[in-house]
């Protein structure tokens, strides 16, 4: 993938969002979102995530809260978990740890999760005022009211996720309900600090909140139906301090000046999903349909200067519609999921000041400047295969998985631009891939699990050191002009992640 | 069976997925004005202008009536404000400007009997006090506070504090300008000292100016006030020089545009207009940043423009006037003049080092084409009486074409709208508080000569 200039149109950036499903992802920009949740233990991670019509008894409960019903047993697990980004574009590690248990009908779990974010670039010169600025340009001035602290900021912050649920198994209708909440203190979001570019830190502070609802129907035959209400609060503040170059005139040098802005992230999620599974009829084959549904408000969102889509809140109405089947053969195991998501978006600015237009009319202070329409159009493929073999002992098993996910997106905009009283019209696609891979020993005490996978077709913003034109001029003033910033490029990056897991019984 | 379309499923979805590079719509996304127009201003290093410091009130007082105070001047009939007169927004509205001899101000200035025009604009002095590093359309006075390069050469005084203070010093050596010719009387019929010293004779005119001066007993309480540890006997004209930058610095420096507002982070201080014009100016198409970049938005370097020739030229090149090329006499920079900075431009016309444009549109139209427009030059735009000093010959246009900047031989194809928009960034330049600057005329001066005649 070349690199190309930005042109963000980064409206409802899905970097937000802890929950890996009934949260239908949308970005309008392929910044790549780094695995930064992605951190309980899976068995189908590894086949590319299929999870329509193939079981995932240990990550399944974090979905849906009424499938921990199906843990027949007390566990522990813990799933260090890795990524990194090329290009020394992020970086991560993850340490959960948890237990499930049941006492009678009753079942429930706790986890918690420790986590660690790098900086995105912390070397890029574009992103952090170089060093050697330092000794031509001098900060003059008292600091500002909020900054505190202009040293670089730390090279990685962590983040803390507690989970926990509770469920009953209703006796002889083979039904569960079940409910969990989650909720994380953010310090870190992957990639956040590279929306302000030329910034001095980036001081990230929030949390998001999660609460679940699940019901599992289970008929004989291996029939179910499953259905999950879900609120997800995002609440994030960025604090991004900048040294402002300003050209003094008393000594006729540059200096610098910090600034301080705050940006607030904030969104409300509501979702519904349900599933339905059952198998084809005297075959190995099953089959699942999902329906999903998230109502998404985001009163705030973070502005940034790459942001060229002018827009302050928005709305967004997303759907989901899959089907998904597997098929069990011997050892083998396939799925596979196709799922569609038609995405409607609005977002529009506000006018801060009273806002002229050619007509001769004025905006008002609230009135809207833009209006941004999206219509998304996404697809996502998910298939893998699994296979296991017998180790000595019938006790003892190996399986190997691999897997591949592949999702397109395409979106239409039309802008309404009201200040300029014209329409402009845009058309963006593009196809992310995703290949994984595992491999799991199951022995009678524990189980021990290798995943792994590589995101492509995605990107991250990358300085671009010939941004700079230098005067063409050969006479000019030394020292006169101050270095500029470089433009910011989107370049291709690829997300590899690595995730060890072991689960054991609790006797 | 089932690994066979297994295989398949997962073969086809591989190939799919490597044709991934070129599912990308190239097309992107509509413009937004204040993300493209920062990145731009970056490239540039257009930053925003400091606090300039506050000047000893002391010393901005005798700057001012030396400013508008006609006793410098040979002739005791022209000051320094009389070229840069505030109702003028510190310039005189004249293409050319009018020196000793002359009468009336502003543009209804009159030439004096035998006398003949300077033959270069009076660029505003509104943010001369911001530090460019040069002044004077050829640049003749450069550098910062630590070093200066002036006529003057090591005749310069020391003690000058910046190169406002050092500019400050040369239009009294100027004949034409202010000291008059040999043989000439002042407004009372008495001799002219100052005409009757050599041209590189600084130090002695100077001192001449400071004689003058010193023997009106107000200046002499202005002086001390100015410089209280200075005794009298050891002022010299860098006093009078450093007053007067320090009443221009004080008094004429305009900062608070649009645009200066919206390079501080406010997005709503520029209308759309006013942005695609930055948008231009700063950009591949017009590229006026590659001159009018950087802090000042230009002041910084020179270039042939293809101006029009105009007026009675300069030194050996007259009647042509080469410009920096004169000054260094480089073929490099021949027909090279500064390339001004730009704040309040929308005050400061006729526009050029020789005026040759009254109006914005018309300096912007010159830019689209320089070629074709200097060769269809239209002289009606002039005054009259400077009509027939054009010098529009064959030769003269293929000189000035011959070392013509390298980035303005090509049209720049500008449509009409966005000389417009251009013009309306341009206008965005504008401090409000720079319109009108007839506060800063005193009601008289030191030495009793008449301040608006």
């Amino acid at each position: 993938m070349t690199s190309r200039l930005v042109s963000l149109s980064v409206v409802l950036l899905a970097v937000a969002g802890t929950a890996s499903a009934q949260s239908i992802p949308i970005q309008t920009v392929p910044l790549v979102p780094a695995d930064q949740f992605d951190i309980f233990p899976s068995l189908t991670l590894a086949m590319g995530g299929v999870s329509i019509a193939v079981a995932d008894t240990l990550h399944d409960p974090f979905v849906n809260p009424a499938k921990g019903a199906r843990l027949r047993a007390a566990r522990f697990f813990s799933a260090p978990t890795f990524y990194s980004v090329s290009h020394d574009a992020g970086a991560g590690r993850t340490l959960p740890l948890g237990i499930f248990t049941t006492a009678g009908t009753w079942y429930g779990g706790l986890a918690l999760a420790l986590q660690q974010v790098d900086a995105s670039h912390p070397s890029s010169p574009s992103l952090n005022v170089p060093g050697t600025f330092d000794t031509t340009f001098r900060l003059t001035g008292p600091l500002p009211p909020g900054v505190q602290d202009l040293s670089p900021g730390a090279d990685s912050h962590g983040n803390a996720r507690a989970f926990a649920l509770i469920g009953k198994e209703l006796p002889g209708s083979g039904l569960s309900v079940g409910g969990s909440i989650g909720w994380t203190k953010l310090r870190a979001l992957d990639g956040v600090d590279l929306l302000y570019p030329g910034s001095r830190r980036v001081d990230q502070s929030g949390e998001t909140f999660d609460a679940r609802l699940g019901v599992l129907k289970e008929w004989a035959g291996d029939r179910s139906f499953e259905a999950i209400v879900l609120h997800e609060r995002f609440r994030m503040t960025h604090e991004v301090t900048f040294l402002d170059l300003f050209w003094d005139p008393g000594t006729q040098q540059f200096f610098q000046s910090p600034r301080l802005e705050r940006n607030r992230d904030f969104s409300k999620r509501w979702g519904v999903q349900v599933k339905y599974e059952r198998p084809l009829a005297a075959s190995e084959w099953r089959i699942g349909w999902l329906a999903t549904v998230n109502r998404i408000s985001q009163p705030n969102t973070p502005n940034s200067d790459l942001l060229n889509i002018p827009q302050d809140p928005g709305r967004t109405t997303a759907y989901e519609l899959g089907v998904g089947v597997s098929r069990t053969y011997g050892p083998s195991l396939f799925g596979m999921d196709v799922v569609f998501q038609p995405i409607w978006s609005t977002t529009w600015a506000e006018a801060s000041t009273p806002t002229a237009t050619p007509g001769g009319n004025v905006i008002p202070v609230g009135g809207r400047t833009v209006d941004n329409g999206f219509h998304f159009s996404n697809a996502l493929i998910r298939i893998g295969v699994s296979r296991e073999v017998t180790l000595g002992p019938l006790t003892k098993t190996a399986a190997l998985q691999l897997g591949l996910a592949v999702r397109s997106v395409h979106y239409n905009l039309t802008q309404q631009d009201h200040v300029d009283v014209a329409t402009h019209r845009l058309e963006e696609s593009w196809l992310e891939w995703t290949p994984t891979w595992g491999l799991s020993f199951r022995f009678p005490e524990l189980e021990l699990r290798y995943r792994g996978r590589v995101s492509h077709g995605t990107d991250r913003l990358v300085a671009n050191q010939n941004g700079f034109i230098a005067n063409p001029v050969a006479d000019v003033a030394p020292g006169f002009f101050p270095p500029g910033n470089s433009a910011m490029t989107l370049d291709g990056v690829h997300v590899v992640t690595h995730q060890f897991s072991v689960s054991l019984p609790l006797r | 069976m089932m690994t066979r379309f297994v295989r398949t499923i997962y073969l086809g979805l591989l190939v799919l997925a490597t044709g991934c590079d070129g599912w990308k719509t190239p097309s992107g996304p509509p413009a937004s004005l204040d993300a493209d127009l920062r990145q731009s201003l970056s490239r540039w290093g257009t930053v925003p202008i400091g606090p300039t410091p506050a000047q000893p009130p002391a010393l901005v007082d005798l700057g001012q009536a030396l400013m508008f105070d006609k006793v410098l001047s040979g002739n005791r009939d022209i000051a320094c404000a009389t070229c840069h007169n505030p109702a003028s927004h510190a310039g005189d509205g004249l293409a050319l400007s009018i020196g000793t001899g002359g009468s009336g101000l502003g543009p209804s200035r009159t030439l004096g009997p035998g006398r003949q025009f300077i033959p270069r604009n009076a660029p505003t002095l509104v943010n001369t006090g911001l530090g460019a590093f040069y002044l004077f359309w050829d640049g003749r006075v450069s550098g910062s506070s630590f070093a200066f390069q002036t006529p003057a050469g090591a005749a310069l005084p020391p003690g000058l504090p910046n190169i406002l203070a050092a500019q400050a010093m040369f239009p009294v050596m100027s004949r034409e300008e202010m000291r008059g010719a040999p043989g000439d009387r002042d407004r009372f019929g008495n001799p002219n000292e100052l005409a009757e010293l050599g041209d590189s004779d600084f130090v002695a005119v100077w001192q001449a100016v400071m004689r003058r001066l010193l023997a009106i007993p107000e200046y002499v309480t202005k002086f001390s006030a100015a410089f209280p540890g200075t005794p009298t006997s050891e002022l010299g004209f860098q006093h009078a020089a450093t007053a007067i930058a320090a009443f221009e610095t004080q008094a004429l420096t305009h900062t608070d545009s649009p645009f200066d507002r919206y390079l501080q982070h406010d997005d709503a201080a520029l209308t759309a207009e006013q942005k695609r014009g930055a948008l231009l100016f700063f950009g591949d198409k017009a590229r006026c940043s590659s001159c009018h970049g950087g802090p000042l938005l230009g002041g910084q370097n020179f270039a042939n423009a293809g101006v029009p020739q105009l007026g009675p030229g300069v030194g050996s090149g007259a009647p042509l006037d080469l410009g920096r090329g004169e000054l260094l006499n480089q073929e490099f920079y021949k027909f090279a003049f500064r390339a001004s900075p730009l704040r309040n431009v929308e005050l400061t016309g006729p526009y050029m080092h020789d005026g040759a444009f009254p109006t914005l549109e018309a300096v912007l139209k010159h830019y689209n084409d320089v070629p074709r427009a200097l060769r269809a030059y239209d002289t009606s735009q002039l005054p009259p009486t400077l009509q027939q000093m054009y010098r529009g010959d064959d030769a003269t246009l293929a000189a000035v074409l011959t070392s013509l900047d390298g980035r303005l031989t090509q049209p720049l194809n500008l449509s009409d709208v966005e000389i417009a928009e251009l013009v309306a960034f341009l206008k965005s330049l504008t401090d409000p508080a720079a319109r009108d600057l007839t506060s800063l005329i005193p009601a008289r001066v030191p030495s009793g000569l008449p301040v608006q005649e």
